[in-house]
This record gives C-alpha cells, sequence and structure tokens, in this order.
C-alpha cells in the first residue's frame, strides 16, 4: 500500500513541478535553519552534562556590593577552601583550586636547551579532591596519590603527546616539567575530556607546591579573608539531599566571624550550579572561556520555527489551494472501499515524501551554511550524522513533526469530502470552499506578519549599530595604534626605550604610554571626597592612566586648566566634565586648581584640568565621573598609544612602520611576541554581539521574505487560474491589462496591509525593549515602519507581477472558448 | 438480497420538503438485471446511490444480505459495500495518475488482499477482458469505450454481488455502448452478478429482466421481462 501511494506520489509531483519545488525549496529553508540552529544549541546545552552527580556540583561564588554597585567574582578568598572543608556539613567533597596565568612551560630533552611552550593556558593548582568531583579515566598513575606532596604534576593525555612525543604514558611518569621556574614530576595522565567542557585544564599541579614554593604561597594568599581573587575557584559535591540554602548560611557565617566588612562594601557567598556556568555572564569561567548566552540561544530557537512555520504555512496554503484538483481521486478512492483514515495515511505520506526530501536537501547544505557563518559558531560544532545520533534523532523527529504540522489540515480537509459531491461532477460545496479561502489568507496575513518583524528589526539594529559606530565618542578613533608589552618582562624602563625608538618612525605623528585607552571593556574605578565648604561629596569615579601625551594622541579636548607634564608630581590630575559638574554644577570648568582627598582611600590630589566627556566604555554603558592620572606603577604604563600619520590611499606606511616596530619590540622584549591592535577594532568589538544579531536578522529576514514569496507566487497562480473566465470576461467588456492586474494585485496588497496593522505595535514593542540595553540610542524613526511595509508591497506584488501579467495579457479568446 | 421500504429522500426548503424521492419500496432477488429509467430530476442517481450507500435516505427502511443498513454505523456500512458493491459510472472516473493495471487493483488495497493475490486477480481480470496489452498505459491514453471497460473491471475485480451502473454507456458511441452491454448481459447470465443499472436508453434498458420507470421519485411503472 506504502508503494501505491509513493508511486502516485511521484507522479503527481512530476505533474505539479513548480507547485512540488516551491514546497520542497521552502521547507528545506526551514528545516535547514533548524538543523543548523538545534547543533548550536544542543551544542551549548550539553556542556558539562556528563558528569557524575553534576546535580550535586556547585561552584561557590563572590557577590559583593560596593557602594551600591554590584559585583560578581566567580572566585573565593583564599582561606575559604579550609574553612569550608573542616567547618560546613552537608558537604561530601571540597575541592579548591588556582588557575596559573600563563607560565612558559619547559620539558628538559636530550638537547641542552630545553623544549619550551611559551604562555599556556589551562594549567591549575588542584589537590587530589578535584578528581573525586570530577571523574577522569586514569592511563596511568592513579586519583589516589597522583597530588598528594609538592611538585607533583597530572597531565591531561593530548597535552601528554605535546610534551613527550615519543613516550607511553607509563614512561611519562617520573620525567620532569617546569613551569616558569617550577620543577614538578609527573605523576599521572589522564584522559583528556571528549564531551563538551569548560574544564580545558590540561596540567595540574598539586596544590600542597604552596608549602615548598613561596611565589605559589603568596599568589594563594591562604590567610587574607579581604582578598577575592578570581583564580582562587572551590568546587563542592553536596551530600544527597542538601539544600544549598543551608550550606550557603553556614559559609556566609564562617566569613562574618572572620571578616569585618568595612563601611559601603559587602561580601556574600552563593552556590553556582555546575549548569550554570555555561550560561552566566556574571562570571567568568577560569580562562576567559566563551559564555553563552541564553537569550541569544532563545532567539535563535525563535528564528528556526518562525522559518520552519513559513514552510510549512506555504505547504499547507498550495496544497488545500490544489484540493479540488484532488477531489476526484478522493470520491473515487472512497467509492473503491477506501476509509478516511486510509486518505488521511495517504496525504500524511505524501507530505512525508516532501519534507524528507526537504530533511535529505538540509544535510547536504547543513556544512556549507556552518561554513558561512563560522564567525560565531563555536569550533567544536559539526554536521557530522555519524558521530552524532542525537542529531539523527532529532531530524527524524523533525521530520515527523514538520509532516504532521503541513500535512494534517490538508489531510483531514481533503478526506472530509463526500464522493457522492464529487461524483456527481458537482464541484466542491461553495461553503468549504469559502472556509478555505478565509483559512488560507489567514495563513498568508500570518506569514506577512513574520517577514515584516524581521524586516522591521533588522533596519532598527543596523541604524542603531551605524549610530553607535559613527556617533563621535569624545575622542579620535581612527590611525591609533596600541602595543601591550608582555606584563611578564615589563617595566617602565624598557618601554621608555622601546617608545623613543618608535618616535623616531616618521610614519608616527605622536606616542604616548599610558594605561588603557580610553574606551575599554572594564573599568578602573575608586572613591574620592570632595569638601564643599562643610559638606563632604563622595564621588565614585574612574581611572585612567597617562603620560603628558596621552589626551593628545586621542584628541581628547582640553576644556579648562592645562594638560599633564612630563615634570608633574604625580598628586595633580585631569578630570573630566561629568566630574567637574559634581564640584561645581554651575560652573564645571571652575573646578580647575580645587583639592580632592580621600582619593584611592587616603591621598590629596589637586585638579589641574578638565577634559571634554568621553565615552569611557561602549554606548551600553553611560558616561561617569573620570580622572587621568600619572602613572607610579609599572603596569599604568603598560601600553603604547601611537598616533600614526595619514596613509596616502592604497599606501603601504603603516605597514612599513609596525613592521620597524616589530624589530624594535624584538630588541627589546626578545622572548615575546610582538602585541599590537588598532583601536577602531577594538571599539568595533564592543558591538560584536549586536553585528552577529544583525547579520543573524538580515539573513532571517531574507528567506523569511523569499519563502513568503515563493508562497505567495503560488497562490498567485491559483487565484489567476481560478479567475481566468472572469479576466476573460472583462477584457472582453473592455479592460485594460493594467486594470486587470490592479484588480488582481488587490488582494495581495490588502493581506499585507493587515499584517503590517498587526505587527508594527508588536514590533516597536519589541524594539523599544531592545533599545533599553545602549545608555545612547537612535531614536525608533515612523520611517523604519513605513519603509519595511511599503517594501514588502512592492516585493509582493512584484513577484505576483510575473503571474498577473500573464494572465492579463492572454487573450480572452481562449479562455473563454474552453468554457 | 435487497429490499427498500417507504424510502424517501428530501431537502427542507424554507417550510417545505422538496422530495427528490418520495415513499419508494422496492425488492431485488439475486441474479436479477434491473434497468432504471426516467426523465432528469426524476431520482433515478439518487436512488442508485442509496442502493450503493453513498447516499443516506431521509427516512425508511433498507435491507441487504441480511443487513439492516438503516441502522449501521458509517465503518460497518462502508464495509459492507466494499465486499458487495461494484460501481461504474457514466464519466469512468478512473484515476488519472494511475495506470490501468493500478486502477484495477485499487480496490483490492482497500481490501487488504496480499501482493500476490492481486497480482493474479488483476492478471486474470486483464485477460478476461482483454485489456493486458494496455495495462501499463494511462487513462489518457485510451478511447471512452476502454476507459469503461476498465472501469468495469475495476468494479468486478472484489468478486462483488451486485454491480450498480450510473448510465454507463451515456459517453458512448453506439457500438461501444453495446458491447459494454453484451458483457452486463453476460456477466448476469454466466456468473450471477445482480445488476442495477440506470439508463437513458429504450434499447439498453431492454439487455435487463425488469425495467422500472421513475417520475417526480415515485415508481410509475415497474415491467417484467
Amino acid at each position: 500500500m506504502f508503494r501505491n501511494y509513493f508511486k502516485i506520489a511521484m507522479r503527481g509531483f512530476g505533474r505539479q513541478k513548480l507547485f512540488t519545488f516551491i514546497n520542497v525549496v521552502g521547507l528545506s529553508i526551514g528545516i535547514s535553519a533548524a538543523v543548523v540552529i538545534y547543533l548550536i544549541v544542543h551544542f551549548d546545552f550539553t556542556f558539562d552534562k556528563f558528569h557524575k552527580d553534576g546535580d550535586r556540583i556547585y561552584r561557590i561564588v563572590t557577590n559583593y556590593t560596593y557602594s551600591g554597585n554590584a559585583g560578581f567574582n566567580s572566585g573565593v578568598c583564599g582561606p575559604m577552601g579550609g574553612a569550608v572543608k573542616n567547618q560546613v556539613t552537608g558537604i561530601e567533597v571540597v575541592a579548591p583550586f588556582f588557575t596559573l596565568g600563563q607560565p612558559d612551560v619547559f620539558i628538559p630533552g636530550n638537547t641542552a636547551v630545553p623544549v619550551r611552550f611559551k604562555n599556556q593556558e589551562n594549567i591549575i593548582l588542584a589537590d587530589g579532591n578535584y578528581f573525586k568531583i570530577f571523574e577522569y579515566k586514569w592511563l596511568a598513575g592513579s586519583a589516589q596519590h597522583a597530588l598528594d606532596a609538592p611538585n607533583q604534576v597530572v597531565i591531561t593525555s593530548d597535552q601528554a603527546k605535546k610534551y613527550f612525543p615519543t613516550l607511553s604514558y607509563d614512561q611519562m611518569i617520573g620525567k620532569i616539567v617546569t613551569y616558569d621556574t617550577l620543577k614538578t614530576t609527573v605523576t599521572g595522565i589522564v584522559q583528556t575530556i571528549k564531551e563538551n567542557t569548560d574544564f580545558n585544564f590540561h596540567d595540574f599541579i598539586s596544590y600542597s607546591t604552596n608549602q615548598t614554593n613561596k611565589t605559589i604561597a603568596d599568589q594563594l594568599q591562604l590567610t587574607k579573608w579581604g582578598a577575592t581573587n578570581s583564580e582562587s575557584q572551590l568546587f563542592v559535591k553536596l551530600s544527597p539531599k542538601t539544600k544549598t540554602a543551608h550550606i550557603e548560611k553556614q559559609i556566609n557565617g564562617i566569613f562574618n566571624k572572620n571578616y569585618k566588612e568595612r563601611a559601603g562594601v559587602s561580601h556574600s557567598y552563593h552556590l553556582q550550579p555546575l549548569s550554570d556556568m555555561h550560561f552566566n555572564e556574571n562570571y567568568y569561567n577560569f580562562f576567559d572561556d566563551r559564555i553563552a548566552s541564553k537569550t541569544t540561544l532563545y532567539g535563535l530557537l525563535t528564528i528556526a520555527s518562525f522559518l520552519l512555520l513559513l514552510g510549512c504555512i506555504n505547504f499547507v496554503n498550495l496544497t488545500t489551494a490544489q484540493a479540488t484538483q484532488r477531489a476526484k481521486e478522493i470520491g473515487i478512492r472512497k467509492t473503491m472501499g477506501s476509509s478516511r483514515k486510509q486518505l488521511i495515511l495517504q496525504f500524511l505520506s505524501e507530505t512525508f515524501f516532501i519534507t524528507l526530501a526537504a530533511v535529505i536537501i538540509s544535510i547536504a547544505l547543513t556544512p556549507l551554511i556552518l561554513k558561512l557563518f563560522a564567525d560565531f559558531i563555536a569550533p567544536g560544532i559539526n554536521a557530522n550524522l555519524l558521530g552524532q545520533p542525537n542529531l539523527i534523532l532529532f531530524l527524524v523527529i523533525l521530520t515527523v513533526m514538520v509532516s504532521l504540522l503541513s500535512g494534517f489540515y490538508p489531510a483531514i480537509l481533503l478526506s472530509g469530502y463526500k464522493p457522492i459531491m464529487v461524483l456527481k461532477n458537482q464541484s466542491v460545496p461553495n461553503s468549504s470552499k469559502s472556509h478555505n479561502a478565509y483559512l488560507r489568507k489567514s495563513l498568508t496575513i500570518t506569514q506577512f506578519i513574520i517577514a515584516q518583524f524581521f524586516i522591521m528589526a533588522t533596519i532598527l539594529v543596523s541604524k542603531q549599530i551605524y549610530y553607535v559606530m559613527h556617533k563621535d565618542m569624545g575622542f579620535k578613533k581612527d590611525a591609533i595604534l596600541i602595543i601591550s608589552a608582555p606584563w611578564k618582562n615589563l617595566t617602565i624602563k624598557k618601554n621608555r626605550l622601546l617608545i623613543d625608538y618608535i618616535r623616531s618612525i616618521p610614519q608616527v605623528s605622536l606616542a604616548g604610554l599610558g594605561g588603557p585607552p580610553p574606551s575599554e571593556d572594564g573599568n578602573n574605578s575608586t572613591e574620592s571626597t570632595y569638601m564643599d565648604g562643610k559638606k563632604e561629596v563622595k564621588i565614585e569615579l574612574d581611572e585612567k592612566y597617562g603620560d603628558e601625551n596621552y589626551i593628545n594622541v586621542y584628541h581628547i579636548k582640553l576644556l579648562a586648566g592645562r594638560n599633564l607634564r612630563a615634570s608633574d608630581s604625580t598628586s595633580g590630575f585631569l578630570i573630566n566634565e561629568t566630574y567637574a559638574r559634581l564640584i561645581n554644577p554651575q560652573y564645571p570648568l571652575e573646578a580647575v586648581g580645587k583639592q580632592i582627598e580621600k582619593f584611592n582611600g587616603d591621598k590629596t590630589m589637586q585638579v589641574i584640568g578638565v577634559v571634554g566627556d568621553f565615552n569611557q566604555m561602549s554606548l551600553h554603558e553611560s558616561i561617569t565621573p573620570l580622572a587621568i592620572l600619572k602613572g607610579n606603577q609599572t603596569y599604568n604604563y603598560a601600553r603604547i598609544h601611537i598616533a600614526l600619520k595619514p596613509e596616502i590611499a592604497g599606501g603601504n606606511e603603516w605597514k612599513t612602520a609596525i613592521a620597524s616596530m616589530g624589530t624594535y619590540w624584538k630588541q627589546i622584549y626578545p622572548d615575546d611576541d610582538f602585541d599590537y591592535r588598532f583601536f577602531d577594532d577594538s571599539i568595533a568589538k564592543f558591538y560584536a554581539s549586536e553585528q552577529h544579531t544583525a547579520t543573524l536578522l538580515a539573513w532571517a529576514t531574507g528567506l523569511s521574505i523569499f519563502i513568503s514569496c515563493l508562497g505567495l507566487l503560488g497562490l498567485a497562480i491559483y487565484t489567476t487560474n481560478q479567475r481566468t473566465k472572469e479576466i476573460g470576461v472583462r477584457k472582453v467588456l473592455g479592460a485594460s491589462v493594467a486594470q486587470i492586474v490592479t484588480l488582481l494585485s488587490t488582494e495581495v496588497v490588502s493581506l499585507i496591509l493587515i499584517a503590517f496593522l498587526v505587527i508594527t505595535p508588536i514590533a516597536w514593542w519589541a524594539m523599544n525593549k531592545w533599545m533599553q540595553s545602549f545608555a545612547d540610542r537612535t531614536t525608533i524613526s515612523w520611517w523604519i515602519f513605513v519603509l519595511s511595509g511599503a517594501g514588502m508591497i512592492i516585493t509582493a506584488v512584484f513577484v505576483s507581477s510575473f503571474q498577473t501579467v500573464k494572465a492579463a495579457i492572454a487573450n480572452p479568446v481562449k479562455s473563454l472558448r474552453s468554457e | 438480497m435487497l429490499s427498500l421500504q417507504h424510502i424517501s429522500k428530501f431537502y427542507q426548503v424554507g417550510g417545505t420538503r422538496n422530495f427528490v424521492i418520495n415513499d419508494i419500496s422496492l425488492e431485488v432477488e439475486a441474479g436479477e438485471f434491473i434497468s432504471i429509467m426516467g426523465p432528469s430530476g426524476s431520482g433515478k442517481s439518487t436512488l442508485l446511490n442509496i442502493i450503493g450507500m453513498l447516499d443516506e435516505p431521509s427516512s425508511g427502511y433498507h435491507y441487504f444480505v441480511g443487513e439492516t443498513v438503516h441502522q449501521l454505523k458509517d465503518k460497518q456500512r462502508s464495509a459492507l459495500y466494499k465486499k458487495y458493491i461494484g460501481f461504474v459510472f457514466q464519466a469512468y472516473h478512473l484515476i488519472d495518475e494511475l495506470t490501468v493495471y493500478e486502477n484495477i487493483e485499487t480496490p483490492l488495497i482497500y481490501q487488504d488482499f496480499k501482493s500476490t493475490e492481486r497480482k493474479a486477480m488483476v492478471a486474470d481480470m486483464l485477460d478476461r477482458f482483454q485489456i493486458v496489452g494496455k495495462k501499463d498505459l494511462f487513462p489518457a491514453q485510451l478511447s471512452g469505450g476502454q476507459q469503461q471497460l476498465v472501469g468495469i473491471a475495476r468494479a468486478l475485480i472484489a468478486g462483488p454481488k451486485l454491480l450498480l451502473a450510473d448510465e454507463p454507456t451515456g459517453n458512448l458511441n453506439s457500438k461501444q455502448g453495446e458491447e459494454i452491454m453484451q458483457l452486463f448481459k453476460k456477466l448476469n447470465k454466466e456468473d450471477g452478478v445482480t445488476i442495477i443499472q440506470v439508463t437513458h436508453s429504450e434499447k439498453n434498458a431492454e439487455y435487463g429482466s425488469r425495467i422500472i420507470n421513475l417520475l417526480d421519485g415515485r415508481i410509475e411503472s415497474s415491467k417484467q421481462l
């Protein structure tokens, strides 16, 4: 029976090539989007799902408030690990560990100079408890004792092969690995985790090394309750059925017993579930690992379901439009003894064949799409069917779902025809036909609603991105190069030497030393007090460090007073206008010369100049009080800010300049790689996620318009066929081609207008919501809506004109003769 | 075999009933060949459809092979006609997308015959109607007479006891029509198939064993030949 259905389906597809094509293409697009988005979403949602008892594993994190601002730290203070282990009940295992900052790794070999691996990440200090919480497969050594003594190390298999390419795992035991100066002995090899995980550590040095190594002990700060460092992380595995609140209460109790909070600051400790780690943007993971955004993932899911819906709507529309053509077959089959169930099954299986074809096309397309979007798809995602049984399962479910969604209504409708009506050569009863047309119109309106929403959103997001990229942030951002000196080997002296070299390069117009550039993600804040007569004005502010050239490199305007001088002491500083207004709201420029007290706790400083406001962070944030200070620590002058002379179009002066800077760098920092970037590039990176949103939306828009237009074309063919006689009669009565086309297009235009009225308020609301994330934003102009509505109408009329014009210019004699 | 008692079919139009069939009673014995005649609108086709259970009467009693049809549920009714009744239509009503072979096979599929059985039965039927050479053609490639032949073959494939034919020769020329009538007569005499046909043609009606004349939904006359 199935073969019979298949045969008749195939012949039907052959006769209705265009409709079949539209159906398959529409569904393929929706399904491809669904598959790709499934891969992305599945990838992120399976992170660290494989750990045994994962629901009992938590990270202890620190939340704090500082003068009313909330802060989050993924670490805990040094003594917390030991205290939790000894004093808290309800915990099975406590595993503190410490992430080491990019040491160089040396492997002594046969040669005199050991093999060197520069700036290695994912190296931690851990004890045996780490392996009790997170179970690894041991290839050599054992979980019990591998990290018991100081100066021992456990390495994952992948990393071990890098260090000792020729040895077997057993032979690696006892070998020496040196981290900067710390010499360790290999005591175990564990299998590298193959599942999706944020725990990418590959070297585990014994935590007890702090007992013999002072540098390490200093970093761990095991006795300081007041210092919280995100490198010092604490994982716990709770005993079964323990409530998190019970644990949190004990931990906060321990902290309050040991530490007296300073005024205005408060700490609290929380248990962060393992499943939250991959998604919570408040807490960094270990080495700046990618944090996935659930909002983005849900957004993607929405886009996928909309595109799928559009494809299904096309199918329902086109199939029901053709219903009358199949009425005869249905009537005959029923008199031949077919039950309604069998007919429904037949139509559903036809839908199934179409869907299957679309799924096969999608499977072929998916790798290409992944390549196309490689920029914002995590590298671990692939469309390999064999390695991913879940993907196969998803495809099966998707095929069944889509078949049912698009096939069910047409099947019910078609199988419901009474054979007697059909066989008497009467057409399908009028009532059901108009009901049918009504449904088709609603579905088409739905398509236009979705398409127009995407259009409106795309226009607005693009407008906002254009706005933030082109807004004057208060400083110059192009033709500026920033060099970051290597923090391990950095000294001010070396930097001064380097900057002198750089100044001698002809293409450099100005260069200065400083800390972060005027605008950067992340800030460095402190507090100060200004005595306005007797009144104390507390001001929370941002700090930037720079020398006398800093504001000139960035063309930051000096409004009053003078710039910093090389000869100045570090007690004079520049403030921005926002800060000045807090000192003197009416005449901010008179802040020059004022004393600021309790700066950074205890210093007294003097304002020597006021600079114009500029955005210290992306336009998501507003402008806050700011001080520009001369540096007194090495890290204050870790970067060199260079203004380049304009490049002649097509020239490569900058390239030459950068090359010679690289040469000088090698003389001063021979061990480190030359690290530079253009300032405008990093500004653009502020809006990377918005850029991604815009790209995705543009695709969603294009595809949804495309699918809708395909459906529209199908409907236009159907309508014009239905109205052939009417068109013929009208033409005989003297209607012009233009009048006929207008007549045929009116329906489409009215459907779009209805959709427009429905979606505009919703779109306006959604846009408003999205814009809230920007402190500085463009306006939601009326023309965004008009443009998208008009654009949709023009596109739709254009697409259906292929059919309407053809019908309108046809010779009426032909159409009337056949009637 | 078939018994209709006081069967009526009407449509309510405003306050009045518009009768298509008005209180018809009819007994049909196995092996009869009945021709129903009458002018357009006299209710011939409606009566045939009621007998074939494609249409339901508004009132009356309907018995078929010992079953009380008017009390049966849709499912049982369809099972009943699937088993006992074959249809032949004026416009042939073959499925355009299927070949001759597949058209004839279709009723068997719906009656759950096994594939091998179907093959044998269809081959037998093609043989009997001498259309083996045409089995892979589509309906559009056949003449009207050939199409109707396929239609009859399809109606007979499952071995019905009762064959209902609604103007089977209406779209055919006289020679083709005569061939079809000869075939009906042969089926009736040799295979014992009970036949009820609706026809406009006096000549074709006389192939039957009884002629029933309808007028305005009533039996006007009944003549045994």
